[in-house]
């Protein structure tokens, strides 16, 4: 463990301290994308055989959609012992894993449960249908996007939607967790699944709609779409290429893509000041409170920032399929994010991204090929009960399994954070007292949080912050 | 006036299941402050539990009325225990590892058991709906039996509700404030640590705590069969956050909260069904337990520390 005043640690802090403001949020982007060789080459360095495999496994999933589609798709059948995710797999892994990041930053960041991720999702959606469609059918306005001027409904170029359906979800994150967020751990659990049961019905009910209040008159009308949910929304189109769900691979570039932004987003978070206030809530929330940091507030910024993420995935989901429905947004899948960053590593971004591309894949993919192969085996040998079984919906009774695994045999994931790993094994301290095991355990425990706590101390004298200004707000979603 | 009042009938007779599987919720959280999520599934594998044992005893609602009332005391004897069983099962394998973990896992590891038990009834009976023909009549008690002219209804099925309700919430209190047991489980409700030194066996205490909860629930799950005719793999879920939405409304870890909460909760449900839309009810339910958690996370009654058990 070095000492805090090791130059090498607060240069590391120096470059890692974020800038303020929208600007400076760009300015982080640009330059954790300009620091990459400079990291590549240092961690080559230190571990030379896990760096060049990293790499070249980052190179591998780069090209696999191409490799996927063109190359092995006519062999898979013969080379592979598992089937190949196709291009609409590999968008929803994408869409997947953006959401672990943000459910990452609201779980595994600020300790806060969120059981009702999947409202946001739906935001973003409607977000997309909303601005992107021809459901407006009384108006007609078109911004940049390649739809003919004077055809109905609002169409704006989905470049302006996804940031957009971000901010959208942040501002629904404010508003429910601004009355919530003082509410314990699992009441705060239980307000958000409410909020997560709400939307949807929301969204499926607002037909058929008689309101009248001043100026505003309503006769039988159509909000939402109803059950039907809207379509066609307009794909996603850049010079010409349609991002859409017959866009071959050019859609799952998009969606790495805006993974790829969001890993730096939530990595960029967890080294800031923020990310440092939401670790001590998460250990500690009456200590956090009693060393200055306005709870409430940084509590709503994890739970806002966390909320856009879905926003973004939710946007990119209805331009990708081109159509929206209310019951697309079940608990379920809230349960599903959740469950991916708990398989992943709770607070480790990289986990949560392994932890959605996996358990997608094992939904999407393995799942019904699994299926298949059982109908083969069980018309081959004539039993009806094999041949007729279906693993693919039955997939909850395995993510359960892994669920309550996981929570006995090691909450703290695949790819653990070892701060997290710490928490999870520590006892707390009123059970700790009189046991010389678990007091040794509490020990190493605390000096894993010791040496994250050192760490964190070096990069706040690199950002020579003074100790009692407000938290930065990273993008403006602050109250 | 007529339809407000009968509206009310419905209500509080539903309410009255809501509160049996409410009591399950609020026993759990008063002593271990863990929400159980798989409690609403205890109750949905309850309902299929008694809807195979009528079917498999070939009950019907012409048979004498002795044999009707012997079949139902037996089933929901038989569906208790099960369920009692179960949910002790479900401590020992799925929260009693985690009772020293930071308190979001065993949350979380709920929240997986309930998926496991959803799809163990998905397995058991298939996706669809699972219906039975009426048991208990249906029959107007007020107007064939007492003769009074009047539009309103009270049925047999809604007596029974209450005949099997309202015994088992005397027995629970009963159990909760006049026992040696019960006073165990208050204590343990109170602090778990000074308890163990007093002597109580803390992990006993929990396992009976969850035995009288799953008890609960299968008597609810009975309950339900018989009063709405139907059960399918993903009851647990909305029934189970109503009842919960009780627990919170009267107070959870409060018995005599859960079982108000529950009448009132019945009574939203049936005046949002009657006069607004049916398919608003579970965006209000959900707007009542918001509201509740953010303005008086009490509850109506409060949490009465030296009751709660």
């Amino acid at each position: 463990m070095s000492g805090i005043d090791d130059p090498r640690i607060i240069e590391a802090a120096r470059r890692e301290a974020p800038r303020s403001g929208v600007l400076g949020w760009l300015a982080n982007i640009l330059d954790a994308i300009t620091g990459i060789p400079g990291k590549w080459r240092e961690s080559f360095r230190r571990g030379p055989v896990r760096t060049v495999a990293l790499t070249v496994l980052l190179g591998l999933g780069v090209a696999y959609p191409i490799l996927a589609l063109y190359v092995l798709a006519p062999f898979s059948r013969n080379v592979f012992p598992l089937p190949l995710a196709g291009d609409t797999d590999l968008v929803f892994m994408l869409i997947f894993a953006t959401m672990a990041i943000g459910l990452n930053v609201v779980i595994g960041f600020a300790g806060l449960l969120d059981l009702g991720y999947v409202a946001f999702y739906a935001l973003g959606a409607y977000t997309a249908a909303f601005l992107a469609s021809p459901h407006w059918s009384g108006l007609s306005f078109v911004l940049l996007s390649d739809v003919p001027p004077g055809f109905p409904g609002i169409h704006i170029a989905f470049w302006f939607i996804l940031p957009l359906a971000a901010i959208v979800a942040a501002f629904w994150g404010a508003l429910l967790g601004a009355p919530t967020l003082r509410l314990r751990g699992d009441y705060l659990a239980i307000v958000t699944l409410g909020f997560g049961e709400i939307v949807p019905v929301i969204f499926k009910n607002l037909v058929g709609v008689n309101f009248e209040l001043g100026p505003i008159k309503l006769v039988d009308a159509n909000l939402t779409g109803g059950p039907l949910g809207i379509n066609p929304i307009d794909p996603p189109n850049l010079f010409g290429i349609k991002f859409g769900a017959v866009g071959g691979v050019a859609p799952v570039y998009l969606a790495m893509v805006i993974v790829f932004v969001s890993l730096l987003i939530a990595r960029n978070l967890e080294h800031s000041r923020m990310g440092r206030a939401w670790a001590a809530i998460r250990e500690d929330e009456t200590a956090a409170e009693m060393m200055g940091v306005n709870t409430v507030r940084t509590k709503l910024l994890a739970f806002a920032l966390g909320a856009s993420f879905a926003g973004l995935a939710g946007s990119l989901q209805a331009s990708y399929q081109g159509a929206t429905t209310s019951d697309f947004f079940q608990f379920s899948t809230s349960i599903l994010v959740v469950i991916m960053i708990i398989l992943g590593g709770i607070g480790n971004i990289y986990g949560a991204l392994v932890g959605a591309l996996a358990l997608v894949y094992v939904d999407k993919v393995l799942l019904a090929w699994i299926g298949q192969r059982m109908q083969g085996f069980g018309r081959s040998i004539d039993n009806d009960a094999i041949a007729h079984l279906n693993p693919a919906s039955f997939n909850f009774l395995i993510f359960g399994i892994v669920l309550v695994a996981m929570m006995r045999f090691r909450p703290e994931g695949l790819i653990p954070n070892r701060q997290r790993t710490a928490e999870l094994h520590e006892a707390p301290p009123d059970q700790a007292i009189g046991s010389a095991a678990v007091l040794g355990e509490a020990a190493i425990a605390s000096e894993a949080q010791a040496e994250a706590i050192a760490e964190e101390v070096a990069s706040e004298q690199g950002s020579a912050s003074q100790p009692d200004a407000p938290p930065r707000d990273p993008d403006g979603a602050g109250p | 006036m007529e339809q407000l009042i009968q509206t009310a009938i419905i209500g509080l007779s539903n309410g009255l299941i809501y509160a049996l599987v409410a009591l399950g919720y609020t026993l759990v959280y008063g002593i271990i402050e863990l929400i159980n999520f798989a409690h609403g599934s205890v109750f949905m594998l309850g309902s299929m539990l008694a809807l195979t044992l009528f079917l498999a005893l070939g009950i019907h609602g012409s048979m004498p009325v002795g044999v009707i009332l012997l079949a139902i005391l037996l089933v929901l004897l038989v569906t208790m225990t099960v369920t009692a069983t179960l949910n002790v099962a479900i401590e020992r394998v799925a929260y009693r590892p985690l009772r020293h973990a930071p308190k979001l896992a065993p949350l979380i590891s709920a929240i997986g058991m309930d998926f496991v038990l959803q799809n163990v009834g998905l397995l058991w009976k298939g996706p669809a709906n699972q219906s039975i023909e009426n048991i208990v009549p249906p029959t107007n008690v007020l107007t064939t039996v007492l003769g009074l002219q009047t539009g309103l209804e009270i049925s047999y099925k809604q007596l029974m509700v209450a005949a099997v309700t309202i015994p088992l919430l005397v027995a629970l209190t009963w159990f909760v404030t006049r026992t040696r047991q019960g006073k165990a489980m208050r204590a343990t409700a109170q602090d778990p640590d000074t308890s163990g030194l007093m002597g109580i066996n803390v992990n006993r205490t929990i396992a009976i705590t969850f035995l009288i909860g799953g008890a609960l629930a299968g008597a609810a799950g009975t309950v339900q069969i018989l009063f709405n005719n139907t059960t399918v793999w993903n009851l647990g879920f909305r029934f189970g956050l109503n009842a919960f939405t009780s627990a919170v409304l009267g107070g959870i870890g409060n018995l005599p909260g859960a079982v108000l909460g529950g009448l009132i909760l019945g009574m939203i449900n049936a005046y949002s069904d009657r006069y607004l839309a049916a398919q608003w009810t579970n965006a209000i339910v959900f707007a009542v337990l918001i509201g509740i958690l953010v303005f008086r996370p009490t509850g109506l009654l409060g949490q009465q520390l030296a009751e709660r058990a």
